[in-house]
């Protein structure tokens, strides 16, 4: 239909944007100005999500950190493993524990563009065409089974991820914030389906196996999930203002040129590493940077240490390399390669930094706060 | 030079269409067999520069140069062709032989390079000849026909061994073991061994050979990807280059090491100095040695003096003199020894000595002058009529036992003095005054004689210029490069210097006599001993003192001739031998001339008068035993600054820990970026001391974790609770000082850095074992790290540089060659 038409009208606006298509820093939500969350709220907003989640989902409080890491971050986030690990339960879990729109849409080969992004109707009485949202008009959504739709409608979903808003006819719809997508994908049943490429994986900040719960939680969840269903008892922990507040305090963080080299040279070595045909693309590294400072805020830090940028990488990183074909016949996975790189890569911390590190500050403490400060 | 021929094969190397399966020789050959070729070349050639100083001059470097090349490209021309090895192993001796063929025989040889009935002959001839050089010449020898040749050959066989031994047997570090081969000759026969040129060339030649092996033919459990990576290569050239500059400073900075008592054991030489060579130069190798070696003892019933003379030098012309060469005209020692001159002095003193030269080896004899018979030889011997030299036609001096029967004329003064016929009967090779001597000598020699005089009176005037004050007795000048040099320009650096010791000063007389006009020559051989104290009953003659001489007695002295009494040693040497009666100056007329240390030569002194220097036969000025009052002294001192000095070295490391975590925790303003920083290096350090060192990859915060997690700090909240939480605490504000925000305000306040340092050192020295304890602070792995890195930092920044210009040379090459492609494409 007119994908091509709105495609075409969103070049034009992205070209005035940042090249890496990053959504717009939360500045506003509803029209109200959002103020950054105190460190004290910001812990224990988190440490109620992160209850709310553990309690319907045994045994995954990796996995659950991680998710909220990449709502925090602004990221959308890729759920991939075997059915039945309690991927969609997971999204859903963290839909409902924020007070703010979900919308689920159950991906299928016959699912069109417009049922993601919404249609003009032309309406009899009032003679004129409406637009009626469609299932991405929500701040969480739910992809479930992402790979079984088309290629067209995979790319519209993306799209929205990616600005943020709808194009519709010539008229932009500005999508709520805080937005997040949760896609699901299953990688075994792949007959008849249309698997992300790589390109359009990058989009996603971070991908997460779910993996089997381990033997006590398998059990334990027999025990509590008999009757009822988990979600039923789920409530809202916060609300969509907290959350946006807490996207704020993430974006306050403080990156400091340590930490800056430390997360480029992670992207240079993958680039140059000969296990790897294609490395980390500028866009993942900002991402990775993004998820570390998250990552920092949930520790209760103001600031992001390498550690940060290395917890979080192998879920950045991984969905978005692809492997040599000698490396992939050796057994080479990305998650190891991207774990040999890190145990290889140096993190400079020894005295013989610290000159340089003293020289650089001066410029340290303007560029970065120019770059950083703008947010809010 | 360590480098250079890295650089020139590696960037060749690398673009080279490479093999990359385990068996490069069957599936694809390429470049590998001329590169491992050249590779071998290399390092057979650079090995043969070591020879240089065995061999005199460079004028034999071009025959072994083309053959080894020969030989190496047959080799890899037919490996190429993928021939069987044996049939490469084959080629090489086709070619070695052809090549040689060319080379010394293309007279007689088919074609020129397949040797013939008469090669064979001339074959024969050219290892006599080497096997004579290498007996009786001495190191270096004038570069003839046969030893170049018989090098060649060696160099070639040594080609094809090491080729064999890298290549198909798939051995290539055993290939040390040919170039081992090449480098034990300079070191045993040159008195200053290998030298840096020709060890440096080996050495980097046997890595060029490693570095191809491998960089061709890796092993086959590498993996796939870590194989062959640039960084291997300047690994691996970097770590070459710095043990080959270790081994070559290590003797430089450490003294004594190739001198003192150090040579006899770092030189491998298990024959003694004294073996077969040319006794002109072996002589000052000889009087040098520390211990006396080649012991040779004899008994005679002689009343004067007795000097042992193996061979004399007559022909003063050319750079370095060496023994009479009159092979021609020897004539077996069998019955009477004849001297060719009529004696008319009144008396003759006929001696019978008994002599056995035990380890002595030399192609000559030692024997007192002038022989009669000898009786006792073993093995075939000839003599010189001109000069009674003794010459082991098939055999050599080593284990002889034997008796001479010689014969001296009574000599006096006023004989010699009377004996002023005209000289006759004599070969004009002891006339000829040799050409180009130098100004200096020959002035000398005619101040010193003044106008007139009889023959006898100028000698005597030349002896006593030559024993004058003026001259100093010292083995240490005039050495040249290396090796003495006794040609006419050493004789007027001598006459210059006024300083030498006996080849100089016979030598000097010999030539003065000359220009005089008295016929003169150098005996070599060795001056009167020492008394054993032991007795010798020779059969049918009696029971004779025994006395012994050794390399320190080794001695040169000229001979002079007179008319009518023939040949007259005299001895010019100021405090070495014994002046002979008739040659002592008119006031001590009639003295027995001895001197210091010949007291006991004559038969009937008590030896226990005079008591022997034993310790140094050598009277060196300056190290006279007179001066022993302060000297006493001396060793204790040194060996006080010895020791102190060992201590100081011993526990620098100790020191320098202690300095450097002083220095760390000097700061005490704790919010100070520099003082959390020095406190964070203190930490590691620590860590790194008492065995767990930080990886490189490791986060400030996983080292912490990992620190607190080994049973290094034992469980927290128990003893060890305050190193835990100096740990934590000493990480946090490192992180946040290193990571946060610039302004970051200070968490609260803590203890000192220096507090929470000591706990952390007081937990780990209680958890661990004795001997880390001990190593961490008497060798504590953080300095020796740290001086690690001091060290191989110009090293590291050469291999930067290194790599640089290769890379560059590299894209300057590609660069250019597609230039040159495409107009020649387009």
């Amino acid at each position: 239909m007119d994908s091509h038409r709105r495609t075409a009208v969103n070049e034009i606006e992205t070209a005035s944007r940042n090249f890496a298509g990053i959504a717009e820093p939360v500045t506003q939500l509803n029209g109200h100005k959002v103020q950054a969350m105190d460190a004290a709220a910001f812990h224990s907003a988190s440490q109620r999500i992160l209850k709310e989640i553990n309690t319907v989902i045994d045994g995954k409080s990796e996995a659950a950190k991680l998710a909220l890491t990449v709502l925090l971050a602004q990221g959308h986030l890729l759920l991939e493993d075997v059915p039945g690990v309690g991927k969609t339960l997971l999204a859903k879990t963290l839909a409902r524990t924020i007070d703010c729109t979900v919308s689920r849409i159950q991906f299928t080969p016959d699912l069109l563009p417009s049922d993601v992004t919404g249609v003009s109707i032309y309406n009899q009485s009032s003679r004129l065409f409406e637009f009626r949202p469609g299932a991405v008009f929500a701040n969480i959504v739910i992809g479930d089974e992402i790979n079984r739709a088309s290629a067209k409608t995979q790319s519209a979903l993306l799209e929205c991820m990616e600005e943020h808003q709808v194009t519709v006819d010539g008229h932009s719809y500005k999508l709520d914030e805080p937005f997040m997508v949760v896609a699901t994908q299953n990688p075994i049943e792949m007959e008849g389906t249309y698997p992300l490429p790589e390109a359009q994986r990058d989009r996603f900040m971070a991908r997460i196996f779910m993996g089997y719960p381990d033997k006590a939680s398998e059990i334990e969840m027999l025990e509590t999930h008999q009757a009822t269903s988990p979600l039923s008892k789920v409530s809202a922990v916060v609300t969509a203002a907290d959350v946006a507040a807490m996207i704020a305090a993430v974006q306050q963080v403080y990156v400091s040129q340590a930490v800056k080299e430390y997360t480029v040279s992670v992207g240079r070595a993958t680039r140059d590493s000969p296990l790897l045909r294609l490395g980390a693309s500028p866009r993942s590294m900002l991402q990775l940077l993004r998820a570390g400072k998250a990552t920092a805020a949930l520790d209760g830090r103001d600031f992001v240490l390498p550690d940060d940028v290395v917890n979080v990488a192998e879920s950045v990183l991984a969905h978005r390399i692809i492997l040599d074909r000698k490396a992939a016949s050796a057994g080479e996975t990305p998650h190891s390669v991207i774990r040999g790189i890190l145990n290889r890569l140096p993190v400079s911390q020894d005295l013989a930094g610290a000159p340089a590190r003293t020289a650089a500050k001066p410029d340290a403490r303007t560029a970065p706060g120019s770059g950083f400060r703008r947010n809010h | 030079m360590t480098l250079a021929p890295e650089k020139r094969t590696s960037p060749s190397a690398q673009p080279l269409p490479l093999p990359s399966g385990k068996a490069p020789g069957k599936a694809r050959v390429g470049a590998y067999p001329w590169v491992m070729a050249g590779a071998l070349g290399i390092s057979v050639c650079g090995a043969a520069l070591s020879l240089n100083g065995v061999l005199r001059g460079w004028a034999w470097y071009l025959p072994v140069l083309t053959t080894v090349f020969v030989v190496c490209l047959t080799m890899a021309a037919l490996r190429a062709v993928r021939a069987q090895p044996l049939l490469v192993t084959a080629g090489g001796f086709a070619s070695l032989i052809a090549i040689l063929t060319l080379t010394f025989f293309r007279g007689t040889g088919i074609a020129g390079i397949i040797p013939s009935g008469d090669t064979m002959k001339d074959l024969g001839r050219f290892i006599r000849r080497a096997s004579e050089t290498v007996l009786a010449e001495s190191a270096p020898v004038a570069p003839n026909a046969g030893i170049v040749m018989v090098t060649c050959a060696v160099l070639g066989l040594t080609v094809i061994l090491i080729d064999a031994l890298a290549l198909p047997l798939g051995m290539p570090a055993t290939t040390g073991l040919g170039l081992f081969a090449i480098l034990i000759v300079p070191a045993m026969v040159k008195p200053q061994s290998v030298g840096v040129w020709g060890f440096s060339a080996a050495v980097a030649g046997y890595l060029l050979i490693l570095a191809c092996s491998q960089w061709f033919a890796p092993d086959a459990h590498t993996p796939a990807d870590t194989a062959r990576n640039p960084g291997q290569l300047k690994r691996a050239a970097l770590t070459g280059s710095v043990a080959l500059v270790a081994t070559l400073i290590i003797p430089m900075a450490i003294p004594g090491f190739d001198r003192g008592t150090f040579p006899q054991g770092s030189r491998v030489n298990p024959w003694g100095t004294s073996t077969g060579l040319n006794p002109m130069i072996t002589l000052g190798n000889s009087l040098r040695t520390p211990a006396g070696t080649g012991r040779i003892t004899y008994a005679t019933n002689a009343v004067t003096p007795l000097y042992l003379r193996s061979v004399t030098v007559d022909n003063f012309d050319g750079d370095s003199w060496g023994p009479d060469d009159r092979d021609a005209s020897r004539q077996p020692v069998a019955g009477q020894i004849e001297t060719g001159y009529e004696i008319l002095a009144d008396e003759q003193l006929t001696q019978v000595t008994a002599v056995d030269t035990g380890a002595f080896t030399s192609p000559y004899l030692p024997v007192p002058y002038a022989p009669e018979s000898i009786r006792g030889l073993d093995g075939r011997w000839s003599w010189d009529p001109a000069t009674l030299s003794i010459k082991g036609v098939d055999t050599n001096s080593r284990s002889q036992e034997y008796t001479v029967v010689s014969s001296v004329p009574r000599l006096t003064a006023s004989l010699l003095d009377r004996s002023s016929a005209a000289v006759r009967g004599i070969s004009e090779d002891f006339t000829r005054v040799p050409g180009n001597v130098p100004d200096i000598v020959r002035t000398t020699a005619d101040s010193v004689t003044g106008s007139g005089g009889s023959a006898y009176a100028k000698a005597m005037a030349i002896q006593r210029y030559l024993r004058s004050a003026d001259f100093t007795y010292s083995l240490q000048s005039p050495v040249q490069g290396g090796y003495d040099g006794n040609g006419l320009s050493v004789l007027a650096d001598f006459l210059a210097q006024k300083s030498g010791y006996c080849i100089h000063y016979a030598s000097a007389m010999a030539v003065m006599a000359r220009l005089e006009g008295i016929p003169s020559r150098i005996a070599v051989g060795y001056a009167p001993g020492r008394l054993t104290g032991a007795t010798v009953t020779v059969a049918g003659q009696g029971v004779f003192s025994e006395y012994e001489v050794d390399a320190r007695d080794a001695h040169a002295w000229p001979e002079l001739y007179f008319q009518g009494l023939g040949w007259v040693p005299f001895e010019p040497t100021p405090s070495r031998g014994v002046v002979p009666e008739y040659a002592t100056e008119s006031s001590t007329f009639g003295a027995p001339g001895t001197l210091d240390n010949n007291d006991d030569l004559i038969p009937g002194t008590d030896p226990s008068a005079t008591p022997l220097p034993s310790a140094t036969p050598l009277p060196l000025p300056g190290g006279g035993p007179g001066s022993d009052a302060g000297s006493q002294m001396l060793p204790w001192l040194l060996g006080l600054a010895g020791a102190a000095g060992l201590l100081l070295l011993v526990s620098s490391p100790r020191l320098v820990r202690i300095g450097v975590r002083a220095g760390r925790l000097r700061i005490t303003d704790p919010p100070s970026p520099a003082a959390v920083h020095m406190a964070w290096s203190e930490l590691r350090d620590l860590g790194t001391d008492y065995g767990l060192p930080p990886g490189p990859s490791e986060t400030p915060r996983t080292y912490s974790a990992r620190l607190r997690g080994s049973r290094l700090l034992g469980e927290p909240g128990g003893m060890d609770d305050a190193a835990h939480q100096a740990v934590i605490s000493l990480t946090a504000d490192f992180e946040r000082h290193t990571y946060g925000p610039p302004a970051g305000e200070s968490p609260g306040r803590q203890k000192p850095a220096a507090a929470r340092i000591a706990a952390l050192q007081a937990a780990l020295r209680a958890n661990v074992t004795r001997g880390r304890r001990l190593r961490a602070d008497w060798l504590p792995p953080s300095v020796l790290a740290l001086w690690g890195r001091i060290l191989t930092a110009p090293f590291r920044f050469i291999g930067r540089q290194v790599r640089r210009t290769v890379q560059a040379a590299a894209r300057s090459w590609s660069r250019a060659r597609d230039g040159l492609r495409r107009p020649s494409e387009g």
